[in-house]
This record gives C-alpha cells, structure tokens and sequence, in this order.
C-alpha cells in the first residue's frame, strides 16, 4: 500500500514537474527575449543565451511610466470591482439553477445556453449600449459589456452546486426555517469555495486581459486600461504589416514602432501582478467547509 | 379554483425567493445577449447604413453563398471538425490527467507552485505564441533546427513551408496553451469530492488506479459532460489567433491550417461586409446549436442529471 | 409556469427592443438641439465639428494645445472650432465604422482608398461636388482637377484626396556602405537586370548573407515593381496603365510569370531573405542588424533623406519604373463628409482651411511654434533646444494625411525645395488611362471573397521567390479561375467600359 502511494508520488511529481517545464521555459525565453539586445534577437532569433543583453524595452516603458501606472491603477479598479460583482451575479443565478425542484429551471438553463452560441454581433451589442444606456467613455464601458456575467460560468456554477451540495442538507436547513437567501450563504457558498476560487479566478483574468471593451467603448484616453495602453501599440503593428501601401507614407512610423523585444517587455509587465496575485486565490483552492460540518 | 390558487401561493412563497435571486443575472442576459440579438438579422440583409440596419433590405441567402460556393469549403470545413474533435478529446485527457495528478500530490508547496505554472501559457497572447513558436520553428535560427535537429543528426525542416507538421504543431500549441484552464476547473471538481469515499475505498483495498476510475472519474463526470457539450457547441468555430497568427498566415500552409474563420477573415479584409461575416457566424452557431441539442438529447436518455438543460 | 415564464422574457424582450428603436431615433433629434442651445452669439452660431483622423501610437500631450490654437484660427475664420480625435490606425477601421453605424456625431473624417468605395457604396459618406463649390474654392485651386475627379465615383466627389506624392515610382533602395565597399554607382541601376547584376555582386561568396529584403512586412517583391495599374486591388489589371482599356488576369500574364521567375532564381541564388514569405520583422530591423542590404518598394521625392533616416545609416535610391499616378496611388489618403454630420457646410470649410491655410496646416503638421518646433531659415524648421523626437510634444509627422502638405514647412535635413520637387513629380507624372475609375465590387461580393483567399494563399510564397512558379502558377491560376476571377474580371471590364463611355475616355 505504501509502496503503490510512493509510486503514485514519484509518478505524479515526474509527470508534473515536466508539464511545468512546458509552460515554463517558453515563459522564460520570454523574458529573457525582453532583456535581449535589439540587434541581437533580429540577427540571431530568440535564443536562452543571448550574446547581448539590452534594456531599451525597459527604457522605452520607462518613459511611459505615467501613462502605464495610470493604466495599471484602472484595470486593478476595474478587475476587482468587475470581479466581485461577477461572483455575486453569477452565483446568485447558478443557484436557483441548480435546484432540481424550480419549475422553469431547465427553460433557464436553457436562455442561459443559448447566448452561449448566439449573439447579435458587434454592431448591434454597440447600438445597444452606447445609445440606450450611454456607456460610451465611462468606467461602466470596461466593466459591463460582455464581461459581467458569462453564460460559462454560470453553467459550470450551476454543475458544481448540483455535486456539491446535497440535497439532503438543503432540506434539513429548510425544515429548519432557513430562507432561500440563508441558505445561499450560509450553506451553498461555504461548500463552494473552490469554484467560487475558480470562477473568480477566470473573471478576474477575463477582467485583467480584456482590451476588446476599451478598443470598442472607450476613446478617453485616461480611462484606457493597461491592455488598451499595450494593445494599441500592438494593433499598429498588426495594421503596419496587412497594409504594407502605407509604407512608403508611414516611413517614420514604422521606424519608431516598439521592437520584438518591447513586445516582450508588454508581455511581461501584463504578467507578473497576476503571477503575484495568484496565491491568493490558491488559498480558497483547499477542501471548502465539509459536509459533514453542515450536517452537524 | 381556490385549491390551484392556494397551490400556486404556495410554490410562489417557496420558489418567490429563488427567482428574485436570478433577477439581476436575467436582466443582464436581456440587456447583454437578448437585446442585440435582432443583429442575427442583419445575416440576411444587404446592409446599407442610409436606411439603417431596419430599413436596409431582405437577400435571403445570398450573404452566406460564399460560405459554400468555394473549393475550399469542403478542406476547412474539415479542418476545423477535425481540429476540434482533437482539441476535445485530447485536451480532456490531458486536463483530467494533469488534474487528477495534482490532487495527488501530497506536498502542498509543489502543488501550489505546479498549479501556478501550468496555468502560465493561458496568460500569454496568442501574437506572442505565435513568436514563441517562431523562436522554435524559425529556419535559420529556431531552436529545433539549430540546437535538436543537429543533434539527433537530421536535416533543417522549412517548417512554415511543409503543411504535414502543422496538425501536431497546431493540437500541441492548443493543449499546451489551454490544459491549465481546463484543469484548474477539474481539480475544483475533484477537490468537491467528499473524501469519505476514499476513506472507504482504502478500507476496502482498492487501488490508487480503481479509485481513480471508480470515484474520482465518475463524480467529475458532469463537469466533464459539460465542458464537452461546450466544446461542441462551438465545433464551427475556431481560435482565430491560433489558426492565423501562429502559422504566420503562411499560404503554402493552408491545405491544413485553414479553417472557417481564417478563411472567413481573409476573403472580407477587403470587403468589410457586415453582412457576410454575421453570415458566417450565424451558419457556425447552428451548426453548433444542432450538434448539441443532439447531444444533450443522448446524455438526457443515459442519465437525465447530466443534461445540460 | 414554464410557458409563461417564456412569454413574459419574450415579451420583455419586444418591449426594449421598441423602446431602444424609439431612442435610437430620438437621439439624433435631441443631439441637434442641444447643438442649436449651445450657441451663444446672436447671429449666427459657432459649431463644434468633430475631425477623426488615424495617428500612430500615443496621443500626443500637447493635442490639446494644437487644437485651441487652431480654434483660436478657425473661430475667426469660418465661424467653428474643431474637436480633434485621434484614434490609433489599428483600431480607425472598427471605431470608425461603429461610429458611422450608430450615428454618432462626426462632421469630418478621414478616408482611405481601400475603403472608399465601400464606405460610399453603404452611403455613408455626403456628396461633395455643390458643397466644394460653395465652401470649397481653396481645395479646387489647390488640387489639379485630374486628381480630384479621381475620386469621383459615379460622377460626384464624395472625399477629396490630399496634396502629397500623387504619382508612384518604383525603384530599389541601396545601403551606401556597401554599395561603396562593392565600387557600385547607384545611377548605373535602371532595371531588374542591374538590380540582380548588384545583388550578385554584393552577395559575393558569403553564403548567409541574402542582400534582398521586403520592402516592408507583408509585403511582396513583386508589390515593390508594379508595371500595370491594378484598379484598386490587382484582381483584374490594367498592363502599362493603358492595354487599350482590357482588363486582364494579372496572374496569367507573361510578365507576372517572368518577373515570379526571376525572383525564384535569385532565391535560389541566395539574393532572398529566405524566410520572406513569412518574415514580421520590419525593413528597417533588417538593414540595422546587418540582414540585408536593399529593398524594392514605392518612392518618391525625398524619400531617401527620409530612409536614411529610419534605417540610421546612409541609404541610396535607384529609379526603376518612372512616376504613374493612377486611381490608387491619388485616392489612397482622402478626407470626406460622413452622413452623421451636423452641419457639412461648415466641415466643408474647415477642409477648405486644411487646404488653403499654412497656419492651420502646420499646427496640425508640426504643432505649436516655439514650444514644437523653431523656424530655421525660410520654410525651414527644427526642434526647439533641448528638445528631440522622443520627447516633443507633439511630432506627429503625418503632413501626407492632413489637407495640403505643399504648405507645410519642411523639417531640417530635408530638401529645403522638397515641396516644389514634390509638385514638379505630380504634374510630370504619367496618368494612367484608367486614372479616375473606382471599381464597385457589390455585385460579385461572393466571388471576391473565395478570390482573395486564393490570393493570400499564393501570393506570398510564389511572389518571394520562394516555390518554384512552374509547378505552382499553374495551380495559382487553376484555383484563382474555379474561385470565379474570371466572373470579377468580366464585372469589372463592363463598370470600366461604362466609365470610359461617361467620361469620354478614348
């Protein structure tokens, strides 16, 4: 018996310890890439060893520094506003939802399904919010439109609810005279702490990384979050290389546009608050309150 | 009469609470999803903005004519069905593996820091994938060329040239980048698992590999129905970024990395119609929308609990 | 429960839908008076006039500084201050047209050919002609009338292209160093064969160095010599500008097989970048790091101060092909009157000024003098003390994109005569036959789309050199033709033949 659990343990660090790697080292090369020379990396392509190590990436970023920490401060704003009332929305509908017993619950569940494939597009989501509810160039705009609530999430809420929390317990509490709103946070949520960890996780990286809101519904540019800072530049870069007739035009442009290695750079300063955040909601990520608690 | 009514006042004081709690994340749905949904016409008009999208007239079809009258329409669709099939199934083994692995471990530290890096490709944008695949793949100076290749004694391979490779490149990039998401919501799972069960299973002498089979797979196992329903509800779509940017758009690739939304993408960068390109994405969301009433319909019949609606 | 449950979303539904149908068409309403409650003198009311214009990168800081100077012009002049928004030129094409699409106020805007005829095929854009009259003198005496009829599309103006390089040459741009260390004289190179004769020459025995680069990322080498005017999009062409007005497939003519030919032999001569057809680094990376040594693409006056520039080292041009100017190469940067816009009188004028207004230019241009720039001599200017390209605040350097850059100051270190050498090459430049006609795609949209699919497919590769066009052309052009290019072409020929017969072109 002991011998198998050893087995399983060397297995299972082996096998790990080398997915890990997969996704590490990539990550490394990235950041060495941002610390590579310019010249270097154009001449000898990414490499773990460079020849020549370069801050210009850094310098450059440096001398945005105003621009980006204001950029940082909305999207901290944004993602833990965001990210809050996302958890609260959501659950607060994958509950109910998850109750075997609601009449109408499977018509529910099946509204909310739908919009997980279809949707009116761009255009019209746009009408919608910036002429009936008149979000343009407000915090609202990075916050609300597509992000709030996500059909996903409440779908896999809704699964976990119906594993976890039995039912048995729910119709004690209700014998007891618990009210539904009680019961919600006093035993649903409690039990759920490691989707709650999960879903939170996810929106707040939904929230982090998202540039489509600020791209469409945002051209102040103090309101532009961090992914809008760095998307933008970015999306010039892209636009510079499928319009290659504004080239002889934009000569200038081309030549002060951020090099490979600043791509880099954009990528690694996006990263890291998450990579520090991160343990936090490792925390949550442990056997939520036992059932047996409850029953007791 | 009096008895439905008092019935109904009943379930009203029962369920009452339960649909106010849903109030906020329905009028979100309308506002979000419901609202914009009249655009799904806009697929069927000839759009022309001095009438408005109301005003501008009915075409019928003719916006989704491109979708099919092409010789490529058999090679991406087929493309993207295979790719997709293969994301699936590859990518839920992997996740549930890596996952059940995880929940193993038994040091918390190396568990913790595990979880952090798998989830590390998820983070990063596809662009810059596609340059982490360039650092790899580059002729003159990728990595495989330069360092592995020489050493196992073979010649460099013109990677962006050789369109055979990329089916593998493509499904390892995508397992790569998206099997830490999916895992994390399997290890919540697992975790949810009373641990009861295998208290008792130990009891009884079962084996690491029974248990897992026995109680971890099938207690997870509406999350996995779930998530695959998902994945084939959108087997029509594709990751746009992982199809374009990472093969470098190359042409000499296309017989296997085109797919619908690449193809999509190049033929209106010219046009810039609104209307073909709802087209599109109204054919891959009924597509999608069959194939898993369909679906759900057969996970009803085996068992009714693990049906999405 | 169930059903009415269903009923009662759908009816909700239904409800806000009429009620977002009602506001959407009351905001416009309420959006015009408020405009009308903002004016405060009696006679006659000062407009604020939305002017959206692509920058790249950062908004410059002293934006706001340029745009109260220029008001303080505009508000004597014509009555109406400017609100200027910048948006960046990878995200211009989406904001622009959810703008457009949700009526949102914008007076004055600007245009690219690529999308020109779309943009007036969808009416969004306000018919120009009776406005330019009215408004518009400074931009008619400004502007060759050949040039702006060019942007006439079924006989109105709907956006008027902007005084620059009018006409394009091709030719080839040399590193100096090289071409020095290899005792080359640039002016010895005329045509492809000298260009090949160098690249040899400059390749010498050194098997890893590939001289020929892309003139700029995506783009083809054969996208850097174009002997046809390619009516918008290369997909059906016109062969030295003329061919009697007959359109044909470029991929099937002679001279596309010989030039993919040539450029397959050079790549396997080494001459080519070998990883062209997939190469993201930009033209200037290259020549900085030492991967190349020249690169085809469209000049013009000055452009090699300009490249020099960029490339941080002394750079020499060669002419290939002399100065065309076709439908292409006149309406590729035009301003235009969106239909959202209040008020196109007043638009119409502050284009006008971007015409005919040296102050107003070179605001725009340069920014504000003594903070942005000093004036040097006549016409001449240069960075204040203590100031440079990286921390100016304002060097947005884009004088091709707003109105007339022929009354803009020239920047030291370029051709103090650039202006006059600039409009000698317009005026001296051939015009295509074709000058004037813009195709309208509509009507083969589904062809057009599985075309370009083809066309991104092949291009690339067979273009850079790098397949070999006697094994690919012929599946190029076999796919191109079961795509319906011939169905494209055949459009296109009646549209051309239906616009020589307007405009009397023989």
């Amino acid at each position: 018996m002991n011998k198998e659990n050893r087995a399983w343990q060397w297995s299972a660090h082996t096998v790990l310890i080398l997915f890990s790697a997969a996704c590490v080292l990539p990550f490394l090369l990235l950041v060495i890439s941002s610390v590579t020379d310019e010249n270097a990396i154009v001449q000898n392509g990414y490499t773990f060893f460079p020849d020549k190590f370069g801050l210009q990436a850094y310098d450059y970023l440096r001398q945005q520094s105003s621009l980006i920490f204001h950029a940082y401060g909305i999207t901290v704003l944004i993602t833990v506003v965001g990210t809050t009332a996302s958890l609260l929305i959501t659950s607060l509908l994958a509950y109910p939802l998850s109750r075997r017993d609601l009449p109408g619950g499977t018509a529910l569940a099946f509204i909310l399904f739908f919009t997980l494939l279809f949707n009116g597009g761009l255009v019209p989501t746009y009408l919608i919010y910036t002429q009936l509810f008149h979000i343009k160039n407000t915090l609202l705009a990075l916050i609300v439109p597509g992000l709030l609530m996500n059909g996903f999430n409440v779908l896999l809420m809704r699964t976990f609810f119906m594993t976890t929390v039995p039912v048995p317990v729910l119709e004690s509490a209700s014998m007891d005279g618990a009210g539904e709103f009680k019961m919600y946070y006093k035993i649903v949520l409690p039990l759920s702490l490691p989707i709650l960890a999960t879903v939170g996780l996810f929106q707040g990286l939904a929230y982090w990384n998202d540039w489509n809101n600020g791209l469409i519904y945002v051209t102040d540019p103090k309101l532009f979050s961090l992914q809008n800072v760095l998307n933008r530049i970015m999306s010039d870069i892209q636009f510079l290389a499928s319009n290659s007739s504004m080239s002889s035009h934009a000569s200038d442009a081309i030549a002060k546009l951020p090099s490979e290695t600043f791509r880099m750079a954009i990528a690694v300063i996006g990263v890291i608050p998450i990579l520090i955040a991160y343990p936090f909601f490792q925390k949550y990520f442990v056997k939520g309150m036992t059932i047996g608690a409850v029953k007791g | 009469m009096n008895h439905s009514h008092n019935r109904f006042g009943r379930k009203l004081r029962k369920f009452g609470p339960l649909y106010l709690m849903m109030i906020p994340g329905l009028i979100y749905l309308a506002i979000n999803n419901y609202l914009p949904m009249f655009g799904l016409s806009i697929a069927f008009k000839d759009i022309n903005y001095r009438k408005g999208i109301w005003g501008s007239d009915w075409i019928g079809l003719k916006n989704f004519e491109y979708l099919f009258k092409t010789s490529d329409a058999y090679l991406i669709t087929r493309n993207t069905i295979l790719y997709n099939v293969a994301f699936i199934i590859i990518g839920l083994v992997v996740a549930v593996g890596v996952a059940i692995l995880l929940n193993e471990i038994k040091n918390k530290i190396a568990s913790r820091l595990y979880q952090s890096l798998i989830i590390l490709p998820f983070l990063i944008s596809m662009v810059l994938v596609s340059y982490l695949v360039y650092a790899m793949l580059s002729i003159d100076n990728g990595f495989v060329n330069k360092t592995i290749l020489p050493a196992l004694g073979l010649d460099p391979i013109s990677w962006y040239n050789e369109p055979k490779y990329w089916p593998y490149i493509l499904v390892f990039v995508n397992v790569w980048k998206g099997a830490g998401y999916a895992c994390i919501v399997y290890l919540a799972a697992i975790i949810g698992i009373d641990p009861e069960y295998y208290e008792a299973a130990t009891l009884d002498g079962a084996s690491k590999w029974q248990q897992i089979r026995k109680i971890t797979i099938p207690l997870i196992s509406p999350v996995i129905i779930m998530l695959t329903l998902l994945g084939i509800g959108r087997i029509f779509y594709s990751d746009f970024g992982l199809f374009y940017q990472v093969p470098m758009n190359s042409g000499a690739l296309f017989d296997t990395t085109n797919v619908i939304d690449t193809y999509v993408f190049r033929g209106l960068m010219q046009l810039g119609d609104i209307g073909m390109s709802s087209a599109a994405g109204f054919y891959q969301s009924l597509v999608g929308f069959i194939l898993v009433l369909l679906s759900n319909y057969i996970v009803r019949k085996i068992n009714r609990e693990n049906a999405l609606f | 429960m169930k059903k009415s449950l269903m009923g009662v979303s759908a009816l909700l539904i239904s409800t806000m839908l009429f009620a977002s149908a009602c506001s959407s068409g009351g905001n416009d309403s309420a959006g015009s008076a408020s405009n009308a409650g903002a004016s405060s003198k009696p006679t006659e009311k000062s407009v604020e006039l939305t002017v959206a214009f692509p920058i790249f990168g950062a908004v410059p800081k002293d934006m706001q500084v340029v745009q109260d100077e220029i008001n303080k012009i505009t508000q004597e002049k014509i009555n109406a201050t400017v609100k200027l928004m910048p948006i960046g030129f990878g995200d211009w094409q989406q904001q622009t047209n959810l703008m457009l699409t949700s009526n949102e106020k914008l007076d004055l805007m600007a245009v690219f050919g690529t999308s020109y005829s779309n943009m007036v095929a969808k009416g969004q854009l306000v018919p120009l002609d009776e406005q330019l009259e009215e408004n518009g003198q400074g931009i008619k005496s400004a502007l060759e009338p050949d040039y702006l009829n060019a942007a006439k599309i079924n006989g109105n103006v709907y956006a008027v292209p902007t005084i620059r390089d009018l006409a394009v040459d091709y030719g080839i741009l040399m590193r100096k160093d090289l071409l020095d260390k290899n005792n080359i004289d640039a002016a010895s190179v005329k045509t492809l064969d000298d260009v090949e004769r160098v690249l040899k020459t400059v390749k010498g025995s050194d098997a890893n160095f590939t001289p020929l680069i892309p003139g700029a990322v995506g783009m083809t080498l054969r996208e850097g010599y174009v002997v046809y005017d390619d009516l918008g999009d290369s997909i059906g062409v016109l062969p030295d500008f003329d061919n009697g007005l007959k359109v044909v497939n470029l991929y099937e003519t002679q001279e596309y097989a010989d030039f993919v030919k040539r450029m397959h032999n050079w790549y396997k001569a080494g001459y080519i970048l070998k990883d062209a057809a997939t190469n993201k680094t930009t033209q200037f990376d290259l020549i900085k790091a030492n991967k190349g040594f020249a690169y085809m693409s469209r000049q013009k006056p000055g452009f090699e101060t300009v490249e020099s520039k960029s490339n941080g080292q002394p750079m020499v041009a060669a002419e290939l092909l002399p100065p065309v100017a076709t439908t292409s190469s006149v309406t590729s940067i035009m301003w235009g009157v969106p239909v959202n816009s209040v008020n196109p009188d007043k638009a119409t004028a502050f284009l006008n000024l971007l015409f005919s207004d040296k102050d107003v230019i070179n605001l725009l241009d340069w920014g504000v003098e003594g903070k942005d720039y000093v004036k040097k001599s006549d016409g001449v200017i240069d960075f204040p003390e203590g100031v440079d390209a990286s921390n100016s605040g304002y060097n947005l350097n884009m004088g091709w994109l707003f109105g007339n850059q022929f009354l803009s100051y020239v920047f030291n270190g370029d051709d103090p005569d650039l202006w006059t050498k600039m409009d000698e090459f317009n005026k001296s430049a051939r015009k295509s036959k074709a000058l004037g006609f813009i195709f309208d795609v509509t009507p083969v949209k589904t062809e057009y789309a599985a075309v370009s699919n083809v066309i991104t497919q092949y291009k690339l590769p067979i273009e850079m050199g790098s397949v070999d066009p006697d094994k690919i052309l012929p599946e190029f052009i076999s796919k191109l033709k079961s795509a319906g290019i011939d169905k494209i072409i055949a459009a296109k020929q009646q549209q051309l033949n239906e616009w020589a017969k307007a405009n009397s072109v023989q």
